[in-house]
């Protein structure tokens, strides 16, 4: 008959051929190769600090007959170490939910137990098929004094642990990103950017419950966030940002009284509105027909730190005005 | 909401209807004055949940542990149900009518308002003293607030309690660590109440925006 049998990682195991005798002569294999008879003691296999990698089926097989004796499925794993345990309320004030994982693998089958307490209450956290780990609440009252105790148990064969979360039912409130933020210029306007979003679509409530935001935005070409708060609204305008630069925007969320903010949102990009530089295509006909070499005689744009409507007071005003100077120079000997 | 022509009818009637002598007198900008008062009791909520904070950091540790540690959470003793509690189920909460919301908010802070005077006359030190006596005062503040929301809507006010609670077979705390108990979930109720009317203003808020349209003439008996 077959079984399974888990064992800890390091440990000595001794697999008997089922019912025979110490003394009978036994063949054994492991994931159907021979094992040598270097391994055992009698018919007993020893498996001495197993591993991993010792895992697999062994059968043990009758000498003479071949009759399959004794089969077993050996998983060398570890007990389970603390689990990690996240609650979080989402959804406020619907309910929130729990969910889990073990910091390092065991490598063997593991169940898992949770129970909510609120106050004398034994509250049922309802597993969700995806994802897994995970369960969610349903809040029965709301504005309760009394803090909500969550106990994970994890078991396998080889041993349990447990951890314990106990919180207030404000202190767990963190909505997900914005969604659908979207950034755009504005025409006619080189230091504006339009920016909207809306509620995530995971909170109930706005009406009652309304969100606050925090926008954040930069140049690409800077590591620096100037940052916003906006206590209603799901859009706001850029006014200073840098004439002609791509930037990269996002915005996050939190109830406006309790709890914590949310994830930053998916990262958006916009560039200003910029001015088509119209004398730029007359003295583009002018060097084609003239057939000089440089195809251009302005910089390429991208790595140009002197655009037109540049940010006065920068230091890099006098490296304009001399780059202004080689440009009219070389405009000259075109015309 | 309401179009640049529909307010310019409201406001001519209002002031026509006011300027009549023979009709009892109706104060139109009670209505407009509502939203108003409304965001100031919010803004007044957050305040003294920001006040209690500091107040309750140092009452704690006055009152030694186990009641300052971040962990503690006790049982419910049933003598602590005499502090009007915040804790509500959530669908009778959000079917709450305007008048029995801000009701419930004027009366929990009214009781609150009774014990923490209570306290204030027991406490040892007189850092604590100063800052319980100004926490009372900004609590009587939002007492009067809400007060003045109810009539500008013209809902009754409740009937306040007489003075310090002591509601019949209540007796004292019979020893130290149980008075400490009581002092611990009046601060807990009061900071809950805080959190809890941050969020029955803002349904408020919405409910009465500081540019109201329909006339209370029914309640006015026309």
């Amino acid at each position: 008959d077959s079984h399974i049998q888990y064992e800890r990682v390091g440990a000595d195991v001794t697999m008997k051929c089922g019912s025979m005798d110490w003394d009978a002569a036994v063949t054994w294999t492991a994931n159907g190769t021979d094992i040598d008879e270097s391994r055992l003691n009698g018919s007993y296999l020893i498996l001495k600090n197993v591993d991993l990698s010792q895992s697999g089926q062994y059968s043990c097989y009758e000498g003479s007959s071949w009759h399959l004796k004794y089969q077993t499925y050996l998983r060398v794993g570890t007990p389970p170490k603390e689990p990690v345990l996240m609650c979080r309320s989402n959804n406020y004030p619907k309910g929130f939910y729990c969910s889990w994982h073990l910091p390092t693998p065991t490598y063997i089958p593991n169940s898992f137990n949770i129970s909510v307490i609120h106050g004398t209450k034994d509250m049922v956290c309802e597993k969700d098929a995806v994802p897994k780990n995970r369960c969610h609440i349903r809040y029965l009252q709301l504005f309760s004094t009394v803090k909500y105790k969550v106990t994970l148990t994890v078991t396998n064969a080889l041993g349990k642990n447990f951890t314990t979360l106990t919180f207030d039912e404000f202190a767990i409130v963190k909505p997900d990103p914005p969604e659908s933020v979207v950034a755009k210029p504005v025409p006619n306007n080189p230091r504006r950017l339009e920016v909207s979003w809306q509620n995530p679509s995971s909170w109930p409530d706005p009406e009652s419950f309304p969100l606050k935001f925090f926008l954040r935005y930069r140049p690409l070409i800077l590591d620096q966030w100037q940052h916003v708060e906006l206590s209603d609204g799901t859009s706001h305008t850029i006014t200073d940002a840098y004439a002609g630069k791509e930037y990269i925007i996002q915005v996050a969320a939190k109830d406006n009284d309790i709890g914590t903010w949310s994830d930053w949102s998916v990262a958006v990009h916009a560039t200003p509105w910029t001015e088509e530089p119209k004398h730029l295509t007359t003295e583009a006909q002018i060097t084609e027909t003239t057939s000089a070499s440089t195809s251009s005689f302005m910089a390429p744009p991208t790595t140009k730190i002197c655009d037109k409507g540049a940010v006065v007071g920068s230091g890099a005003v006098a490296v304009c005005w001399t780059a202004g100077l080689v440009v009219a120079a070389y405009s000259v000997l075109f015309i | 909401s309401p179009t640049g022509d529909s307010w310019g009818i409201f406001t001519f009637l209002c002031a026509a209807l006011c300027n009549l002598p023979a009709l009892p007198a109706l104060n139109c900008s009670e209505e407009l004055g509502a939203g108003q008062s409304i965001q100031q009791t919010y803004d007044l909520t957050r305040y003294l949940e920001h006040q209690l904070r500091t107040l309750a950091g140092t009452y704690l540790n006055y009152l030694g542990p186990p009641f300052n540690e971040p962990d503690f959470n006790p049982p419910r003793l049933a003598r602590a149900e005499r502090v009007p509690s915040a804790t509500v189920d959530l669908d009778l909460w959000r079917g709450l009518t305007d008048n029995a919301r801000l009701a419930a908010n004027y009366r929990a802070y009214s009781r609150l308002l009774c014990y923490l005077r209570v306290l204030d006359g027991q406490v040892g030190t007189a850092e604590l003293r100063h800052r319980l006596a100004h926490f009372c005062a900004s609590l009587q503040g939002l007492v009067l607030s809400i007060g003045g929301v109810m009539s500008s809507l013209g809902y009754p006010l409740p009937a306040g309690p007489a003075g310090p609670p002591t509601p019949p077979g209540a007796p004292a705390a019979p020893n130290d660590f149980l008075k400490k108990m009581d002092d611990f979930w009046l601060l807990k109720e009061l900071q809950t109440w805080l959190w809890r009317s941050a969020k029955d203003f803002n349904r408020l808020k919405k409910k009465v925006p500081p540019a109201v349209v329909t006339l209370r003439l029914e309640a006015r008996g026309f």
